[in-house]
């Protein structure tokens, strides 16, 4: 299955089979169900209270943590509804692939077809990318019988380095800063590409890397804590797409969660998230409609009304705003999975849901392996009840 | 509910193009009612024309790589302005797709705005098979279904390397398209998309696949069998190799041979059809191909027809795709190789009419509809978005209908293309009828929808309704009325309520021992089990969405 905590696939057979530390102290949280901070709106008058605030609004913004592509569907119809901005609250992370793609094109390749076709994979990043999804260099270890290479770039522990080699990689590792990279790799590809005799002099690894058959480059966004990720990402992909005049190297640029709701947006509207509806009609903004702008906009004079709705139906228990940061006239409603506010039952654990996997490629159904809690109804019911009107 | 149309010319290729009553009860048509069955209403349609739902058999709305084009092309995007130029100021009815690629929404609408009901998506990944479908279900008012793209898959191919039983590949192909729910099979360059993986460039149906040593004809040989041996309604339905290169005409030819005179479709022909000679070493070869069409009862083709324009090409074929990266208009594109089963390249590309090959790509289309006799094996497509977006259509039928306007455009082509082309020449004009032919009653027998295609009592009452113009361009353009099920949900411009939709899938029985050896692959190979991919019949159902099989 596609588990609903990193969005790898999983061969668990179900939710409660702890298959990784992730998933473990996410089912944690979700037994504990964390509180938001909204008031109690469970009745039928706090419906009505919530289309009243909508219905006045002049300022709307639909965002959250949105993993299924049955709430994407509604969340995108209820903002059309409205004329509201909408954005997924992890888009800063998908953006900084999205926008790079926009600018230069892609070179990519999905999980499966890197396990089974990769000789060489480089991972760019930190211990984070492993804490995030810690599976995945077991995903990527195919079992035949030349060992896969992986190079490991930027700020590795040793812990990480021994997790790459259990899953079967001949592992090597070259300390750098992240920012450095692209430009590494360009220099290495020149130096490579004017010392083709003398290659195998500069070490076995600069042989294996030149040697490569299908090389894979991976990282994650949500990883990527550098300035201006977008551009670094822009790099990283004119750097593949040059080796593949000659050879063949593609990215598996890792996604989280929100992929889902990005896909799901793009096909309805013809936009990856970040849009405003205008009379029904969505308008593409990456910068001006993300969600970190539209909070970050300063009460105005002529009392306008704002209304953020927030829609989670994850496990996590880390809110990813602060009310406190909230412009003075915001109104907020909650469709989170909770008990305060409307409860949603968790996509992929209470409820059976469609989500992507975070290469984009590969949708599958998570069926439910807990049962949802007996006042929980899925995220789309209370968006369709707060659109009748 | 009973609707009663009288006073149109009801045309549909099967009965005699004449004015008479058409009845639609319930979702049916019927010729005739029972005594006293009480009519809720009736429209009088003096100086209209009754037809059935287009069906288009060959257009991208659904899956990744439709999907990754939205992603990659928000800058081709005008939603504000799109009767902004002066073509369309002078033309008020032509009403362009805010992108070459739109979303769902708009989608779904506009193919209802031009009298279409029912649409097929060509290339349907299997890694992708619930987005594809996911995505078509939100695709309002069109009745759906998908072509499993197999023959780039890597374990079918190494079966075909081992010399497995062909019972073996006939089950495994029965296997997937149940899995997929999908209702026919398309190969996209056999055995090319998998060899550019391993860096091969060129592979054409005699060459062998670098890894694995097999050939395309092999691969085009095993599945034209395991179609015909499931006896699923489409033939294989088939991209050829060498898309886009001079001289690929001999390629093409090898393709209708490699099948060894099974049923066999061929896709976007118009691409495929290249010779070498004319002035520039490239030119038509559509006599050739359309002289083989019409000697082979068991050959059809759909003719993928270039506009000019803006547009994007999305295919599974990454191999050709990627060789043509530099004309990418604007200069970017998107490559991906997908879970050991196929790939696909998204390029943006503009179409221009002083272009020699672009004009040449025109007019061999032009060509291949003129010269093959039966409208029913020809299909009209553009390959959308690839040659042109679906709301092109109704300028295409003008061209086929129309000699006159057909040279008035051919005349603005560069001059190269004006000296060598034969389309002066072919001077025949398409009748309404053959249209219909072509658009609804081919396509519906192609794919084995028998309660389409037609006005037949029976038959599912998806009627358009136009209004009797000169101009046929004009007159497809804006129908009057259209009814799903019977039930009107668009007149004059204003769309009036939603539709029931229907995902077409194959039925196909699975032996429980090709499941059991699948399941086992697909974890060692895919890192996943087969139950995770596998969409079930229950998913696809819902309260205004139901599954049909042809």
């Amino acid at each position: 299955m596609i588990c609903p905590f990193c969005s790898l696939l999983c061969d668990a057979d179900d939710l409660n089979q702890v298959c990784c530390r992730r998933r473990e102290s996410s089912l944690v949280e979700v037994t504990k169900m964390r509180s938001w901070h909204g008031s109690s709106i469970l009745d039928s008058e706090s419906v009505s209270n919530a289309i009243n605030a909508l219905r006045s609004a002049t300022r709307i913004l639909v965002t959250g943590r949105i993993s299924s592509v049955q709430t994407a569907r509604a969340a995108v119809a209820f903002a059309a509804k409205y004329n509201a901005t909408i954005d997924c609250a992890e888009g800063g992370h998908a953006f900084k692939n999205i926008l790079a793609i926009q600018r230069s094109g892609l070179n990519s390749v999905s999980l499966a077809e890197a396990r089974d076709h990769s000789d060489v994979l480089i991972v760019v990043g930190d211990d984070q990318l492993l804490a995030k999804v810690p599976r995945i260099p077991s995903a990527l270890a195919n079992e035949k019988s030349v060992k896969q290479t992986v190079l490991l770039l930027g700020d590795f522990s040793e812990a990480s380095m021994s997790i790459w080699r259990e899953a079967g990689f001949d592992v090597w590792f070259v300390p750098c800063e992240m920012n450095a990279v692209p430009t590494a790799l360009a220099q290495w590809s020149r130096w490579s590409d004017s010392n083709r005799d003398s290659l195998s002099a500069a070490g076995p690894l600069f042989e294996k890397l030149a040697q490569a058959r299908y090389t894979t480059v991976l990282w994650s966004a949500e990883n990527l804590q550098i300035e201006n990720a977008d551009l670094w990402v822009e790099r990283m992909l004119q750097w593949i797409a040059t080796r593949n005049e000659n050879t063949r190297c593609a990215a598996l640029a890792w996604s989280s969660l929100d992929g889902t709701f990005q896909q799901v947006c793009t096909w309805l509207t013809g936009f990856p998230g970040r849009i405003a509806f205008l009379a029904r009609t969505p308008e593409y903004d990456p910068c001006r409609f993300s969600y970190q702008e539209w909070l970050a906009k300063k009460p105005t004079t002529d009392k306008r009304k704002s209304v953020l709705v927030v829609i989670d139906e994850t496990a996590s228990a880390t809110p990813f705003f602060k009310v406190s940061d909230l412009p003075t006239d915001t109104q907020v409603i909650e469709v989170t999975a909770n008990s305060k506010t409307f409860p949603t039952a968790i996509a992929g654990v209470e409820i059976a849901a469609d989500i992507f996997r975070a290469d984009q490629t590969l949708l599958a159904r998570v069926e439910p392996s807990i049962e949802p809690r007996s006042y929980a109804k899925s995220a789309p019911h209370w968006l369709e009840a707060l659109s009748r009107w | 509910m009973v609707t009663r149309l009288y006073g149109a010319v009801c045309i549909d290729g099967v009965r005699k193009t004449e004015v008479r009553d058409l009845f639609l009860e319930g979702e049916m048509i019927r010729s005739e009612l029972a005594t006293r069955t009480r009519i809720d209403s009736e429209y009088k349609l003096d100086n209209h024309i009754v037809v059935s739902g287009g069906i288009d058999l060959h257009t991208h709305i659904g899956g990744g790589k439709v999907n990754i084009a939205r992603l990659l092309l928000p800058d081709l995007v005008n939603h504000r302005n799109p009767n902004s130029d002066r073509m369309a100021a002078e033309q008020p009815w032509l009403k362009p797709l805010s992108s070459p690629v739109p979303g769902t929404w708009e989608t779904g609408r506009r193919y209802l705005e031009i009298g279409y009901t029912a649409c097929f998506e060509p290339a349907l990944l299997p890694a992708n098979a619930r987005h594809s479908h996911a995505e078509m279900a939100d695709t309002p008012w069109l009745d759906t279904g998908g072509y499993l793209l197999l023959g780039n898959d890597r374990l079918l191919l190494e079966w075909i390397r081992d010399g497995v039983p062909q019972e073996q590949i006939n089950a495994y192909v029965g296997w997937m398209v149940h899995a997929h729910q999908c209702c026919a099979v398309k190969v996209v360059n056999a055995g090319g998309i998998d060899a550019f993986k391993f860096n091969q460039r060129h592979l054409s149906v005699d060459d062998s696949h670098v890894h694995l040593g097999i050939t395309p004809r092999q691969i085009l040989n095993a599945l034209s069998q395991a179609v015909d041996s499931l006896q699923l309604a489409h033939p294989l339905h088939v991209h050829c190799s060498n898309l886009g290169l001079a001289g690929n005409i001999a390629a093409t030819m090898a393709t209708i041979d490699a099948v060894e005179g099974r049923r066999l479709h061929l896709t976007h022909a118009q691409f495929h059809c290249y010779g070498k000679d004319g002035p520039h070493g490239y030119s038509s070869a559509a006599r050739e191909l359309a002289d083989r069409v019409n000697a082979d009862p068991n050959l059809s083709i759909d003719v993928g027809q270039v506009q000019f324009g803006q547009t994007v090409t999305l295919s599974g074929d990454t191999m050709h795709q990627f060789a043509n990266r530099k004309l990418a208009r604007p200069r970017k594109a998107i490559f991906q190789d997908l879970e050991c089963q196929a790939g696909c390249g998204v390029l943006p590309f503009r179409y221009r009419q002083d272009q020699y090959v672009h004009g040449l790509l025109w007019s061999i289309g032009l060509e291949l509809f003129l010269r093959i006799e039966d409208p029913q094996h020809v299909f009209l497509t553009t390959d959308h978005p690839n040659g042109a977006p679906f709301t092109s259509y109704p300028h295409l039928i003008r061209l086929l209908m129309d000699y006159d306007y057909r040279m008035s455009i051919f005349s603005r082509l560069h001059p190269d293309v004006q000296k060598s082309s034969p389309l002066p020449s072919l001077t025949r004009e398409y009748s309404l009828e053959e249209i219909i032919k072509m658009t609804r009653l081919g396509p519906a027998k192609a794919l084995g929808l028998n309660n389409r295609g037609s006005l037949c009592d029976g038959k599912l009452a998806d009627i358009v309704v136009y209004e009797s113009c000169e101009n046929p361009e004009q007159m497809f353009s804006q129908p009057k009325m259209v009814f799903r099920r019977g039930q009107l949900v668009y007149r004059d411009g204003v769309f009036l309520a939603d539709s029931i939709k229907s995902t077409i899938v194959s039925s196909v029985e699975i032996e429980p021992q090709m499941d059991a050896m699948l399941k086992k692959i697909w974890r060692t190979r895919y890192g996943y089990s087969t139950e995770m991919i596998s969409v079930r019949t229950g998913e696809l159902q819902s309260e205004r969405r139901i599954v049909e099989e042809n």
